[in-house]
């Protein structure tokens, strides 16, 4: 044996040792799991919970309104739900950009210090406990909150407000979980944004709302799709938002896999919601990451 | 044109005025916590009555100088310590486990070429995309199943499993920004692999690896969604003890338990931010 082959040998074992552990945990724990979870969702639900063992795919019967015997009619209740997650998630991500875009071009034009600091203050609410930040919410826009508080002993109003337990409540606390998720990838692209050619289309006779809208905006889209993609995720998935600030007014999806997990026990039927959450998901991020492969393509070529 | 007027002094004010009132908008809510743990009124916290240090005596146990009938909601200080305790064995549990882990997925995928590496990468970071709810359930589901008991090791599994993926991508980050040829040199040298990872290649990613271990611990100690679904009856971790308070009804004690929760969070953050930021 040559030392060569020695050498290939050793390395090729380490490779493996420090592999195996992810691997391995991965599988057991992650790919496994989400596996069982899709069979799950064509089983038939037990009595007392659990599962029967028999083909059943009326869990995504029901979820499109299929009635599964006479004395249901069609009602595409869960399929409504759905799609009022789709609207607040899409909104949230309206909202997060709206907030976050300007605020991106004001770090860009910082310089040294002042901006590390700006991007620490931007980035660190981010660790801040989800409940404590949705709890804040609660205190603000509560019948006896501090909005409404402030309103009634300014005068202004005489009854409190349903601030809370609207699609609007449950916006702004996503909005407000999930700024830095939007903030931190447009940076990433209006910093790197090159003024040469905002000035090349000025010299070019272009006004400054067409330099914005043909040059500017598509310069920081990438920023702009990457930022929606990882705000988009958890807001459709969300169930603590909509619970508090939601009440039982506004569903989610969330809401829904929650309750047929921990109280209805109808688990099949919540592994096929979750599946639905998740299929969205993965045509996001298929999507998502076709696009930057074109570009990557584009960029070499 | 456009670069006269964003330099222009009054879109420079504009830009300020609107930076502020984007921080304002992050910290206000919080900050309204901040004041309201220390207002004595109890019956509508956005009308202040007096200062007071109750709340945070209440919640270790001190006897409230309020009305009896704050008193008859003030949880036991041993529920408090209980469920503390386990929030930090499982934080410090899950994000060493994760910080081994991932590290040592993050050096061989930075050092070795192998067939499949990229496809093995997407696959690494799929516990961070995938939504909380679902990863929840999945592991419920697959726990239930396999006969585990839900408990402090079942959500320590599941914290450690999605961790992994971030302590990973921290310290990728700080292997790819890293030169090699030091530890080419050492092997040159005569040392062995597992000299020059101790001596050369550690003491370089030292701060990728720290700051990925704070990052994993805040998350763990911070994760509301998936402890929620695989914590057992005798588990409950700090923030599903917050959840169940809130769902109660809002006391005065949530303001002063969420104070002290978020300084020590920002704390820990803002070291795992300043080691990430800093220059080898």
């Amino acid at each position: 044996m040559t030392s060569s082959d020695t050498i290939l040998k050793r390395k090729r074992r380490s490779l493996i040792l420090l592999l195996a552990p992810f691997t391995v945990m991965l599988s057991v724990f992650f790919l496994v799991p989400l596996g069982i979870m899709m069979v799950y969702s064509f089983l038939e639900p037990g009595l007392y919970g659990g599962v029967e063992w028999n083909w059943y795919p009326y869990n995504y019967g029901r979820i499109i309104g299929w009635p599964l015997n006479d004395y249901e009619e069609f009602e595409p209740i869960y399929l409504k739900i759905f799609l009022n997650s789709l609207q607040i998630a899409i909104m949230t991500v309206i909202g997060t950009f709206v907030i976050c875009y300007p605020a991106a071009f004001w770090v860009s034009r910082m310089q040294g210090a002042k901006k590390n600091l700006a991007l620490f203050m931007i980035t660190l609410p981010f660790f801040a406990n989800l409940l404590v930040r949705i709890y804040a919410w609660l205190l603000l826009l509560r019948p006896t909150g501090f909005f409404n508080t402030v309103l009634q002993s300014a005068g202004l109003i005489i009854e409190p407000l349903d601030l809370l337990f609207t699609n609007f409540s449950v916006i702004i606390g996503m909005v407000y979980i999930l700024t830095p998720f939007m903030f931190l990838p447009i940076y990433a692209n209006v910093e790197k944004l090159d003024y040469s050619m905002v000035r090349a289309s000025q010299d070019l006779g272009a006004n400054p709302l067409q330099t914005f809208r043909r040059v500017i905006l598509p310069l920081t889209a990438p920023g702009i799709i990457g930022g929606s993609v990882i705000v988009f995720i958890p807001a459709l998935g969300n169930f603590i938002v909509p619970s508090f600030l939601g009440g039982s007014k506004v569903q989610m999806t969330g809401n829904l896999i929650e309750r047929s997990f921990l109280q209805s026990r109808d688990w099949p039927f919540g592994a096929a919601l979750a599946l639905l959450i998740m299929a969205s998901v993965v045509v996001l991020v298929v999507f998502q990451l076709s696009r930057q492969a074109k570009a990557e393509a584009r960029g070499v070529s | 044109m456009l670069d006269k007027i964003l330099n222009s002094k009054i879109w420079a004010t504009l830009f300020k005025g609107y930076g502020f009132l984007f921080l304002g908008f992050l910290y206000l809510p919080l900050g309204l916590i901040f004041v309201y743990s220390f207002n004595a009124n109890s019956i509508n916290m956005a009308i202040w009555t007096e200062f007071t240090f109750d709340w945070y005596l209440t919640i270790f146990g001190g006897a409230s100088s309020q009305s009896s009938f704050d008193a008859a909601f003030t949880e036991s200080p041993d529920r408090i310590f209980e469920v503390v305790k386990h929030s930090v064995i499982v934080a410090l549990s899950a994000s060493t486990v994760s910080t081994v882990i991932g590290t040592a997925t993050a050096i061989a995928l930075a050092r070795y070429h192998f067939v499949g590496k990229r496809f093995y990468q997407a696959l690494l970071v799929l516990p961070m995309i995938v939504p909380d709810i679902v990863l929840g359930i999945a592991l419920l589901i697959f726990f239930v199943g396999a006969g585990f008991k839900l408990s402090l090791l079942t959500i320590i599994i599941g914290h450690t499993t999605f961790l992994s993926s971030y302590v990973f991508v921290v310290v990728s980050a700080r292997l790819a920004g890293m030169d090699t040829s030091l530890e080419q040199a050492s092997a040159d040298l005569g040392a062995g692999p597992i000299t020059t990872f101790r001596r050369v290649t550690l003491p370089q990613i030292m701060p990728g690896v720290v700051g990925g271990f704070l990052l994993a611990f805040i998350i763990s100690l911070d994760d509301v969604v998936i402890t929620y679904f695989i914590a057992g009856v005798g588990s409950q971790t700090l923030p599903l003890f917050i959840l169940a308070m809130m769902r109660r009804g809002l006391r005065p004690q949530i303001n002063a338990l969420a104070v002290l929760l978020l300084l020590f969070t920002f704390v820990i953050a803002a070291i795992g931010l300043y080691l990430r930021s800093r220059k080898s």
